[in-house]
């Protein structure tokens, strides 16, 4: 169909005596190389890792609108990020510790679920709100151009944020209870470091597949919560058959909830777990960079 | 001397395909997976397939300096143009080579959000349209004078009147200063005085030498302010050279209400 049109119109390029007139001006040397080219193509991964690096600026930008619109809006403002984790810790605490007797670690329950929520709902509230990240902007990404990782990535750095302020309670709830901290404490950023990649990963992935099926927005909720109760949240590990482990650990989000907790309380490291949830972590991000930079350049048509 | 923008064999299909329909959902898809091959071996796909070529084998080059208008009526495809010059749509065939900073302005405010005050707006909606933070520090007071909203800058821009908020947005436009600037019909707002305004501040960019391409249904601001015109028809190039002329043949194919 194409080639047919090439044929009848031709090539419409006519120089004008305007144009020359034009650029007889005094013009700065232009470029060997174009500075944007554009192609029917995909750019290759690294060209989007690179334009996401160069729209940092954009990034922090969002990440601060972000935040400073939730604050400016709820009069509770930083309150809100702590009462989350701190309600449902209580009444996990009421039903699981005082009632059920679910053994914790020789923690008292309440700060051993704190511990597990907290990263836990940094990253389900990452992952519930980033995959909305792509669609839920639609009108921005209609008018302006910038590298649409930046989407998801905002939405994580604003949820880690959040995280941080959550953080404190934490820190509040262990001289409360007189638990020591011991030297365990150093890998803590690691795995802080460890669900922050995943959250990203899942994310990325999610956001490029909702934008596509909004079906997504309705699986998505009941998915994170089969996956709070597959992980060691409200429960220790060590409620897990023996000979189940080796399957349980496959979810990276028990691996890091574990060293999280191992972390802080000086509980003794379990390196199988934690390296598999390292490996699972990072092949997740990079499928999900690679599969989100493969789909974004149809997702403009499609949203 | 080597024009700053070259368009090549630029074409653009959008396919009402069920694959890529917006509406399509997870189901439709996991039904469609099965059924596929099926179909793919009877042939109904092919008829089931709407093709839209939204713009075909569009060529031309922009010179440095030069200010470029695009005409044509709504639909013939000059906002499908601009969006692939911007960026933000993909073509399906053919290439652009840009050499040098563009910026595009296809509606003004994006990312405006109502609960920032009006300082806060700047720098935000700077940064989308592709500011450096530092740049928009030393421009901000120019910003700000432009748009006339001195008293207001620690208002949230949800108070503002729409005029004050067409204004912010503008200004904020005006000072993006790219070697290529891409305008979409931006002007089309505000007062009679806010778009001399504009049209000022047009003139002063191209003064400068910065390459300006811009899609307007004015016909008067293409003849003032470009050098050079194009018209596009259904999706194609159907013009391109003095303004006088292209919008002759522009108003030539209206009258006829001719679809070339």
């Amino acid at each position: 169909m194409i080639n047919e049109q090439a044929s009848t119109i031709g090539t419409p390029l006519q120089e004008d005596s305007l144009v020359k007139a034009n650029s007889s001006r005094l013009h700065p040397i232009l470029p060997d190389e174009p500075a944007i080219k554009i192609r029917p193509e995909s750019a290759p991964v690294s060209t989007n890792l690179h334009d996401v690096w160069a729209h940092r600026e954009l990034l922090y930008f969002l990440i601060w609108r972000d935040l400073k619109v939730r604050y400016k809006q709820a009069i509770l403002g930083v309150a809100w990020m702590i009462l989350q984790p701190l309600m449902m810790a209580l009444v996990f605490a009421v039903f699981m510790g005082k009632l059920a007797h679910v053994p914790s670690d020789g923690v008292p329950y309440a700060v051993f679920a704190y511990a597990g929520l907290l990263p836990w709902l940094f990253f389900s509230n990452s992952v519930a709100s980033g995959s909305h990240s792509v669609a839920g902007n639609s009108y921005v990404i209609a008018k302006t151009y910038f590298p649409l990782l930046v989407l998801p990535i905002t939405v994580v750095g604003v949820r880690l944020v959040d995280f941080l302020i959550a953080f404190s309670v934490l820190v509040g709830l262990m001289v409360y209870y007189g638990i020591h901290v011991t030297w365990n404490i150093l890998v803590l950023p690691v795995f802080i470091a460890e669900i922050t990649l995943l959250a990203l990963a899942i994310s990325i992935w999610f956001s490029a597949l909702h934008a596509r099926y909004r079906d997504v927005g309705a699986v998505l909720p009941v998915l994170l919560q089969l996956w709070m109760f597959l992980s060691p949240i409200i429960y220790s590990v060590n409620l897990v058959p023996q000979n189940w482990r080796l399957l349980y650990s496959l979810n990276p989000v028990s691996g890091i909830i574990e060293g999280f907790r191992a972390s802080l309380f000086g509980l003794k490291f379990n390196w199988t777990s934690f390296c598999i949830s390292v490996v699972i972590t990072l092949a997740t991000l990079v499928y999900a960079v690679y599969d989100f930079c493969r789909k974004q350049d149809t997702l403009v048509d499609v949203i | 001397m080597r024009p700053i923008i070259e368009v090549r064999n630029l074409s653009k299909c959008y396919s009402f395909d069920k694959r890529v329909m917006a509406h399509l959902n997870l189901r439709e898809a996991i039904v469609k997976a099965f059924k596929s091959p099926v179909e793919r071996l009877s042939g109904r796909m092919a008829v089931r397939d709407m093709k839209f070529w939204a713009l075909q084998d569009i060529s031309f080059e922009v010179e440095q300096g030069e200010v470029l208008g695009i005409v044509g009526r709504n639909g013939a495809g000059k906002s499908t143009l601009l969006k692939i010059l911007s960026r933000i749509v993909k073509p399906t065939i053919g290439e652009v080579d840009i050499y040098g900073r563009a910026g595009s302005l296809l509606e003004i405010g994006t990312g405006f959000h109502p609960e920032l005050t009006g300082s806060e707006n700047v720098f935000l909606n700077g940064t989308i349209i592709g500011m450096k933070r530092e740049e928009i520090k030393n421009k901000f007071d120019e910003i700000v004078a432009f748009a006339g909203v001195e008293q207001f800058l620690d208002v949230p821009i949800k108070y503002y009147s729409s005029g004050m908020y067409l204004r912010l947005a503008f200004a904020v436009a005006a000072h993006l200063e790219p070697d290529i600037l891409i305008l979409d019909e931006v002007m089309a707002v505000g007062d009679a005085a806010f778009q001399q305004k504009c049209q000022m501040k047009m003139k002063e960019i191209s003064s400068e030498g910065r390459t300006v391409i811009f899609v307007s249904h004015d016909l008067m601001s293409v003849k003032n302010l470009c050098s050079r015109a194009l018209l596009i028809e259904s999706g194609k190039l159907q013009k391109m050279g003095d303004v006088e002329s292209v919008i002759s043949t522009y108003l030539l194919n209206i009258s006829r209400g001719a679809v070339v």
